[in-house]
């Protein structure tokens, strides 16, 4: 396996611009994400999954150390790294159809390939018959479909994903879950996905990345031996490998939950 | 704090500047005298003005009319708006009046209002608190009417009187849209009384700055702009946003 | 369910019976003869006034006078103050330090500006566009650089995740995202821009409707000056209805956006 994404002794430090304090909020981080890995992060609240995740997508300075996709240094944010962020951040002035060609018309896609790949992607996440609704119109568990769809349509090399499912119901949580799960195995796509939800985590990550309280670093990296054929949550209710790798993720976090009490 | 200071500091400067370009434009600029005054001219003819008294007096004035105004708006307009929504009836036959005098500016009245109440204060008066009276009433109606369905239902459920569901539910779900429609009306009211001023006034700011164009007194039209901008941002500053940050800001109602 | 043309039948019906209320009464208090008709002249006489200044074109020159002098300062000073706001707006700094300045300027928006207009351009048409760019400008300007501020960072960041430049941020994002209090301003300006024209009219020159009616008062003809006023209301209702509705429709309503500027 080769290494699609490279971190090495990544650091991120800011001011508050409050307290006038300097806070480190990633310290160390040494990690690698192998070609079409699915790699879930967790970790207590506050220890810098969100910070890791804005530094690979390039949306925040990194203060120390390299980031390295495809063996190149990652600078400033770009359609290789696409992002799924937890506020969907799908624009309301487009519509459904419109908001996942975002990405293909920023690459200047000609009009007929663009709308083909639209429609692939509008039936991938399902969202046939929406096409023209816009935003206000559509339920959280659609806007992130919406979000997911417009990330895969830009056809990245990378999908970074903060908490995507933190603010839809835990039905369509679920759901969401699985189909991405889906969309893992058909479209192979290197994920790096970011969650406070460990059983999330372990459901979709072929390893998972346990980071510790602040400042945050990898304490450690679990690795999930379940095929994605199997990822189905009526099949691991009482699977035994899911539910061993969901006690040691859990144990982990809970010590670091433990230490900032 | 520190940004407190750069903004300061960028003020200072900025408006340094704008005397020093004025002064200089004064100064060389191949223009009569009355056309573009030095700063320090603006600033001798308030001198003057108080020194002759004159400048309080048509302060006061034009506070005097727009204060009045003000509180007919609170306490008569508020009223009158709130009863006429309570009732879906009334609601329904008011609106369209209402939204066709709210549109017409007391100034688009004053010449009938002269020839009804003659050249001089009344008619100033009348078209000031025309001005503030029908935004505000305007407003308030559509406050209680805007008022989601469900806040009653609740109370209903609770049992409580029609009375009660009026306090408890319909006044405060209106007060966005009041506060609204009193900022709205202060507005027009102040231009339009400034512009009253102009046209019928003896004394007032706006009698001020129109008085002295004739007498090309451009100096005192600069210090009277100044002080007619300022005491708008001094009433809406100290009074009219307090008022709503007391109220509905504080329930996160406050559409920002 | 009251569907198409009956329902909205039944809403104009609606909309038009407190009117007919109010020209009843009207007509019966200048049938019972307790005011001069030079005070109130029956409902009849105005229609009749009316009619015929829309006969011999000298409504229609006042109406145009008015329209033409708004028409003209909104195109000069919309898209100025738009552009203005929005490069201000990007810039971070800059934005704190002009938004008070904006204010006090919007404080002093109308009427105000009449007497140094007259003093710089005399009377007539270029003092009138003068007062009225300076109602305008400000309002939106102040408005589009509010709005702008207001848009969240978060669509920006998806944008430049997608590979997006500093051009795409600007017409794909903030544009689109302040449009609710761009459009705000704009119907704020209108309402300000309409009454201090009407104002200024009356001073600075010799058409337009506000020189209609405060003419027709120096020369007690009520009819006249009625007309004026219910031009002036029709045109004010015409212009919500046909212009700000549908830009809203269009834009805000249809994004589910509420405007964060009052």
């Amino acid at each position: 396996m080769t290494a699609k994404i490279t971190i090495r002794g990544l650091g991120h430090e800011y001011v508050n611009p409050f307290t006038r304090e300097r806070v480190v909020a990633l310290d160390g981080v040494d990690l690698e994400v192998a070609e079409g890995e699915f790699l879930t992060v967790v970790g207590p609240s506050g220890c810098g999954k969100t910070t890791l995740l804005n530094v690979l997508a390039g949306l925040l300075p990194k203060t120390r150390g390299t980031v390295l996709l495809d063996g190149r240094e990652v600078r400033g944010p770009g359609p290789d790294r696409g992002v799924v962020f937890q506020e969907f951040a799908i624009m309301p002035w487009r519509t459904v159809e419109k908001n996942i060609a975002h990405g293909l018309e920023i690459q200047s896609v000609p009009k007929e390939e663009r709308s083909a790949i639209v429609r692939r992607f509008v039936e991938l996440v399902g969202l046939r018959g929406f096409e023209r609704k816009y935003p206000h119109e559509l339920s959280g568990g659609m806007k992130q479909r919406v979000a997911v769809a417009r990330t895969l349509a830009a056809n990245p090399e990378v999908m970074l994903m903060d908490e995507p499912f933190a603010s839809v119901d835990s039905q369509t949580r679920i759901t969401l879950q699985e189909e991405l799960n889906a969309i893992a195995q058909a479209t192979r796509k290197t994920i790096l996905f970011v969650t406070h939800n460990v059983e999330e985590a372990v459901f979709l990550g072929d390893r998972c990345c346990v980071l510790s309280g602040r400042p945050g670093r990898v304490k450690a990296l679990v690795p999930v031996g379940i095929p994605r054929a199997r990822r189905r949550w009526n099949l691991l209710m009482s699977d035994g490998t899911f539910d061993a790798a969901k006690e040691k993720v859990f144990g982990l976090v809970r010590e670091e939950v433990g230490k900032e009490v | 704090m520190e940004r407190h200071w750069e903004i300061v500091s960028t003020w200072v400067l900025i408006l340094a500047a704008t005397i020093a370009a004025w002064s200089l434009g004064a100064a060389t600029l191949p223009v009569p005298d009355y056309f573009l005054p030095p700063p320090s001219a603006v600033l001798s003819a308030f001198v003057e003005l108080i020194a002759k008294g004159m400048l309080p007096i048509f302060v006061a004035e034009s506070l005097r009319r727009i204060v009045l105004a003000a509180l007919l708006g609170l306490f008569v307009g508020v009223p009158i708006g709130l009863l006429l929504g309570v009732s879906r009836v009334t609601a329904d036959f008011a609106y369209p009046v209402l939204n066709f005098f709210q549109s017409v500016s007391g100034i688009a009245w004053l010449p009938l209002m002269l020839i009804w109440f003659g050249f001089g204060e009344r008619t100033i008066l009348v078209a000031v608190n025309y001005t503030v009276l029908f935004p505000v009433i305007f407003n308030a109606l559509l406050g209680i009417r805007s008022v989601p369905q469900i806040y009653v239902n609740a109370l209903r459920t609770l049992g409580a009187s029609r009375w009660r569901i009026v306090r408890d539910v319909l006044l405060p779900g209106a007060l966005p849209n009041i506060a609204m429609g009193v900022r709205l009306g202060l507005a027009y009211g102040w231009r339009a009384l400034i512009a009253a001023e102009m046209l019928v006034g003896a004394n007032g700011l706006g009698f001020m700055i129109f008085n002295a164009q004739t007498f090309h007194l451009t100096a005192r039209i600069m210090l009277g702009m100044g002080i007619i901008g300022a005491l708008w941002v001094v009433l809406d500053y100290f009074l009219l946003r307090p008022l709503e940050e007391a109220t509905i800001a504080r329930w996160g109602m406050v559409q920002r | 369910m009251m569907h198409g043309w009956r329902g909205d039948l039944l809403a104009v019906g609606r909309g038009a019976a407190p009117f007919a209320l109010i020209l009843i009464a009207w007509a019966l208090v200048t049938r019972a003869n307790v005011l001069p008709a030079m005070f109130l002249p029956p409902p009849a006489d105005v229609a009749r006034t009316g009619w015929d200044m829309l006969k011999d074109g000298s409504l229609w020159t006042n109406i145009g006078a008015s329209v033409g002098r708004v028409l003209v300062s909104l195109v000069i000073s919309v898209p100025l103050a738009v552009g203005l706001g929005i490069f201000v707006g990007l810039r971070r700094r800059l934005s704190p330090v002009f938004e008070p300045i904006a204010g006090f300027f919007n404080s002093l928006s109308g009427i105000a500006w009449l007497p140094l207009a007259v003093t710089w351009f005399g009377l007539g048409w270029v003092s009138v566009i003068f007062i009225m760019f300076n109602t305008i400008f400000f309002l939106v300007f102040y408005n589009t650089l509010v709005g702008v501020r207001s848009v969240p960072r978060i669509f920006e960041h998806a944008v430049r995740t997608l590979g997006g430049s500093r051009r795409h941020i600007i017409f794909q994002v903030l544009i689109p995202g302040a449009m609710p209090n761009i459009v705000t301003g704009i119907r704020m300006s209108i309402g300000f821009g309409w009454r201090a024209l009407i104002a200024a009219e009356m001073i600075a020159t010799s058409t337009g409707l506000g020189f209609l009616i405060y003419n027709a008062s120096n020369f007690h003809q009520t009819d006249t000056i009625l007309v004026g006023i219910v031009t002036i209301g029709i045109l004010w209702l015409l212009t919500d209805r046909l212009v700000l509705q549908p830009i809203e429709r269009w834009t805000v309503e249809r994004w589910g956006l509420v405007s964060s500027s009052r």
